[in-house]
């Protein structure tokens, strides 16, 4: 077969690889051999990196000298539940300035939870003549004036979608700044804009870009100017409405009614803040076609809500809050045959009482019903284990589960057991379940359970669960697929994390706060594995002036080929052999 | 080709025929219309007149072989109709590309160059496909392909380390240990289950570390009566130990493992019976098997109590504070340490300085050299158990350190520093 390899040319192994795509492939295919390394890095257009301190730009630009395409992440994701402080890192500015020479065809840039400043636009924008996606999602240090310079350079850009984002709105005006000559805006996405935008600029942007396939508003545009915006573009296939609310006028609601007929390839809706349910029936006409609806910001209650859902047969994921209570759910399981996806956020998460009769029934109705859901997020006030057996043994195919009974260590509310057995019946039945997160109340069990069984499990979130360090040396030692792991407020010390240290070199991050993990465990963990950047979150003040047995605040051990970063804020420590001398 | 070109050629006849040669010197006719459908021979023919006669054969580049310049012309000869549906197309072409890789290779080396593009995607992407989901071992071994990068360009995640035997054997041991306490119980109600439900799992865990085999299993069969009793002990025990280890900081398994000397005496009993089946150099190394746990007929258990005697006292000094002890033997240099670690005063566990340690290997700060030789002598067994009782003793450090690089220095092997878990 040597002689297969050598007559087999590299253009046309080249061609082959330039069919395979997808990120785990084309990585496997870079450490075949040598030839294959070679021809894989010469021909690879994207790259994507889970960690962005995982590895250093430089490392990047010299593999890849073709890179189109780049996909980074930054903060861990108990980011978004305020657990990281302020200043922790991920700043983009030092890959942006990197690619700026290495890269002056880069095509698209993909941000999550990263801090991006003003002056990483401005370079953005003037550095890649070709440019054409920003993606931020999550992400923060902007504000409209790093999206001016965005506006006004990129000629060829297509998406610009600023998914929740924080941005720093100065002014409305900086979508005038797309000159009139642009027109090849495929997706925007700026509903997480606070301000106003100038809304005659947005009227003509939407009106002159026939492309335009998305178009996600933000809450300030009003109603009644919806409508207009919709008929410059029937082509639409997802729309994320402003407001909804006006002064409930007939006029208005059939300008509006009309407008939504005539977008006949609506296939997503979003938006729904502030809803006046009087007019929820202009969107009528487009719900038999509807895939996807996010109702997560909607306050609609009770039957509106209901007869919305059930006018779309054709659903595939439901974002939608509590309101929808169990009644709802029982509805959307007789109707939303090809459901997938389900997020049932909270609209009250911090009353003492439940304002909704949203229980554990709920879920079970859809399990039984949506043959087809693979991913679930749900929040309630009880659940019992007799509940989760049940729903586990519905739905093998789930490949994302995610409960969040809000009440921390809340147990079963009929036996009141733990909800081991419950999740362990999960795991157990979810043969292919890449996504867990555990509430409730929960012992070493349920580690035992998911160590045994999950044994495709990539993402574990964990809180106020657990024991002691069995729990944790079973996740470890068990689930042999599992990239990232969280845990917060869970009695998991040094024995478990440094008996399975060397799994960590196997994860992306494992991130630990209010645990007790102890100081002198986080400089040995460092000082052993230099392969590992552990990072020592603390606010009261450096670790060393309390004793090595004291717990630390935070901690976050990622595996990286970078070495430790030199951009940490004042309450961040990295523990290698350097810092161990320093503290000792 | 345009059918102008096609009309000037041939003007008058029906069918007509081009020369070609194959790479084995043969010499054929190949319909026109067939041939004519590879852009390389279709320049042959119009740009430089070649194929016309025998004398004039069309070469064929070299990485068409025979076989497949056959399959070339079949797929030419299908697409060439114009009348076909896509759908005929779609279902020859899937059919078409079902054979082995090596073949699926040379037919795509060979349409490649005949510049039959169609024919380079098609089996190409069935390549790909091929590719797709597999491991880079896998490749390799479809391809055959040599594994010729360093570790650095490999830049891979890592290997999984729940191949690591430490972590193999716990695991293992618990399921042993469970199920033989849930066939127990069948027998005879357990009073632990009575405790509180956030106890449970801890007690359970205890309770059936503690309620294994107090004695070596070789003695299983005929002690059975005495071991329900002991049993029952142990688990009282148990309780009230766990207890204690409720109120501790560190309550977990691992430490009340390390704390409790029967604990300690099983496992390491069972290690001891699972190592002296193996190769000192092995313990090391990732591919290490466990399986023969349960195989100790062979061994002689008035010895084996001896050892395990042994092991358990140096086990319960080593482990009787167990985060102390880590740190005083991993930092370097103080000398009232060494008393802590001496065996029943026969022997001493000596912690050499620096200067040992930097010359072992690379690092200084991963490695503890401990010079077994000096309680050697309390053992009179052969070399081969004196073997057995290094391993003991290196795979009890590890249990109790967890930590994959601490080195040891066999002194009178001479076995070389290995690290445990490859980075």
């Amino acid at each position: 077969m040597l002689r297969t390899a050598s007559s087999f040319p590299e253009e046309v192994l080249e061609h082959v690889l330039s069919f395979i795509t997808n990120d785990k492939d084309r990585n496997a295919v870079s450490v075949v051999c040598k030839s294959w390394y070679e021809i894989e890095r010469w021909s690879r257009k994207m790259i994507f990196v889970g960690n962005c301190y995982a590895v250093r730009p430089e490392m990047a630009i010299r593999r890849f000298p073709e890179l189109r395409s780049v996909e980074l992440k930054g903060k861990p994701h108990f980011a978004d539940f305020d657990l990281v402080p302020d200043g922790w890192g991920g700043s983009v500015y030092p890959w942006i300035a990197a690619f700026a020479t290495a890269y002056p065809w880069l095509e698209e840039i993909r941000l999550k939870r990263m801090v991006v400043s003003d002056k990483s636009l401005e370079l953005t924008a003037k550095s890649f003549k070709n440019f054409k996606v920003l993606v931020l999602s999550s992400c923060e240090g902007f504000s409209t004036d790093g999206l001016a310079a965005i506006a006004a350079n990129c000629r060829n850009l297509r998406e610009l979608d600023l998914r929740e984002s924080e941005v720093d709105d100065r002014s409305g005006q900086w979508l005038s700044r797309f000159p009139d000559s642009f027109t090849s805006l495929v997706s925007l996405n700026i509903s997480c804009l606070g301000a106003e935008v100038s809304f005659s600029a947005l009227e003509r942007l939407v009106g002159r870009c026939l492309d335009l396939k998305i178009l996600r508003l933000n809450h300030a545009v009003p109603l009644d100017r919806l409508a207009n915006l919709l008929r410059r573009a029937p082509q639409l296939v997802e729309l994320g409405t402003g407001a909804y609310s006006a002064e409930l006028q007939p006029d208005v609601l059939s300008n509006l009614t009309g407008a939504f007929s005539g977008c006949k390839e609506l296939k997503s809706l979003s938006g729904f803040w502030d809803v006046v349910p009087g007019y929820l029936p202009a969107v009528y006409p487009v719900c038999s076609g509807l895939t996807s609806l996010n109702l997560r910001y909607a306050n609609i209650q009770g039957a509106g809500l209901i007869k919305l859902v059930s006018q779309c047969p054709s659903l595939q994921r439901l974002w939608v809050l509590d309101y929808i209570e169990d009644i709802g759910l029982e509805a959307l399981a007789a109707c939303c045959k090809d459901l997938t996806e389900l997020r049932v956020f909270p609209s009250d998460p911090f009353g003492a009482e439940p304002n909704v009769s949203l229980t554990e029934r709920g879920l079970v109705s859809v399990s039984e019903g949506c043959t087809k859901l693979q991913s679930v997020l749900y929040f309630c006030r009880q659940m019992t284990n007799a509940a989760l057996v049940t729903i586990a043994k519905n739905r093998p195919s789930m490949t994302c589960f995610r409960l969040c009974i809000i009440e921390p260590r809340a147990p079963d509310y009929q036996t009141l057991q733990p909800l081991d057995l419950g999740f362990g019946a999960i795991v157990e039945n979810y043969k292919d379940l890449r996504r867990l997160s555990l509430s409730g109340l929960l012992t070493d069990r349920v580690f035992e359970y998911i160590g045994t069984y999950a044994k495709k499990l990539e993402m574990l979130s964990v809180a106020f669960a657990g024991n002691s360090d069995l729990g944790l040396h079973h996740v470890l030692s068990g689930c042999e697929n599992l990239c990232k792991l969280e845990i917060r407020d869970c009695p998991f010390g040094d024995k478990a994390l440094l008996a399975n240290a060397a799994k960590l070199e196997t994860m992306r991050s494992l991130w630990m706060s209010s645990c007790s993990v102890s100081f002198g465990a986080c400089k040995l963990l460092g000082q052993k594995m230099p392969r590992l950047n552990v990072e020592v979150i603390d606010e009261r003040g450096p670790p060393d002036s309390r004793p090595e047995s004291c717990p630390v605040e935070k901690l976050y051990i990622y595996r990286t080929i970078a070495g430790p970063r030199f951009d940490m804020p004042g309450f961040v420590w990295t523990m290698d052999e350097d810092s161990v001398l320093r503290f000792s | 080709m345009s059918e102008v070109d096609m009309a000037v050629i041939k003007p008058e006849m029906m069918k007509s025929y081009i020369w070609i040669q194959t790479t084995d010197g043969a010499i054929q006719q190949v319909e026109q219309e067939v041939a004519m459908f590879c852009p390389m021979i279709c320049q042959e023919v119009i740009q430089k007149g070649m194929g016309s006669s025998k004398n004039y054969a069309i070469s064929l580049p070299q990485r068409v072989s025979p076989a497949m310049f056959s399959l070339i012309l079949d797929y030419c000869r299908f697409h060439q109709v114009p009348g076909r549906s896509n759908k005929e197309r779609k279902s020859f072409d899937e059919k078409f590309v079902r054979m082995d890789t090596k073949r699926l290779c040379e037919l795509t080396s060979a349409a490649d160059s005949l510049q039959l593009k169609p024919l380079v995607d098609l089996t190409s992407r069935a390549l790909a496909r091929i590719i797709e989901g597999k491991t880079p071992e896998e490749i390799r071994e479809i391809f055959h392909l040599p594994d010729d990068l360093t570790e650095e360009e490999k830049l891979e995640p890592l290997k999984n380390t729940t191949d690591d035997p430490r972590i193999r054997l716990l695991n293992r041991l618990y399921a042993k240990k469970r199920k033989e306490l849930k066939e127990r119980e069948k027998l005879k109600n357990v009073e632990a289950e009575e405790d509180l439900v956030d106890d449970r799992s801890v007690d359970d865990l205890l309770s059936f570390i503690n309620g294994g085999d107090g004695d070596s299993k070789g003695i299983r069969t005929s002690k059975n009566k005495k071991k329900h009793r002991k049993r029952k002990d142990q688990q009282k025990c148990a309780t009230s130990n766990e207890a204690i280890e409720m109120h501790k900081k560190e309550s977990n398994a691992v430490s009340s493992l390390c704390h409790n000397a029967e604990v300690d005496h099983e496992l390491q009993s069972s290690l001891s019976e699972t190592l002296r089946l193996q190769d000192a150099a092995e313990i090391f190394a990732p591919t290490v098997e466990f399986d023969e746990v349960d195989n100790d007929d062979e061994i002689d258990p008035a010895l084996k109590e001896e050892i395990d005697r042994e092991v358990e006292d140096f086990a319960r000094i080593l482990n009787s504070d167990w985060p102390e002890r880590m740190q005083e033997l991993l930092s370097l240099g103080q000398e009232r340490r060494r008393t802590h670690l001496s065996v029943n005063g026969n022997g001493t566990l000596k912690r050499y300085g620096n200067a040992n340690a930097g010359s072992i290997d690379g690092n200084k700060k991963d490695c503890i050299v401990i010079d077994v030789n000096s309680h050697r002598s309390m053992f009179d067994v052969n070399q081969r158990e004196g073997m057995t009782f290094e391993q003991m003793l290196s795979c009890s450090m590890q249990l109790v350190f967890g930590l994959p690089r601490v080195q040891f220095q066999l002194a009178k092997y001479m076995i070389p520093q290995t690290r445990l878990c490859s980075a």
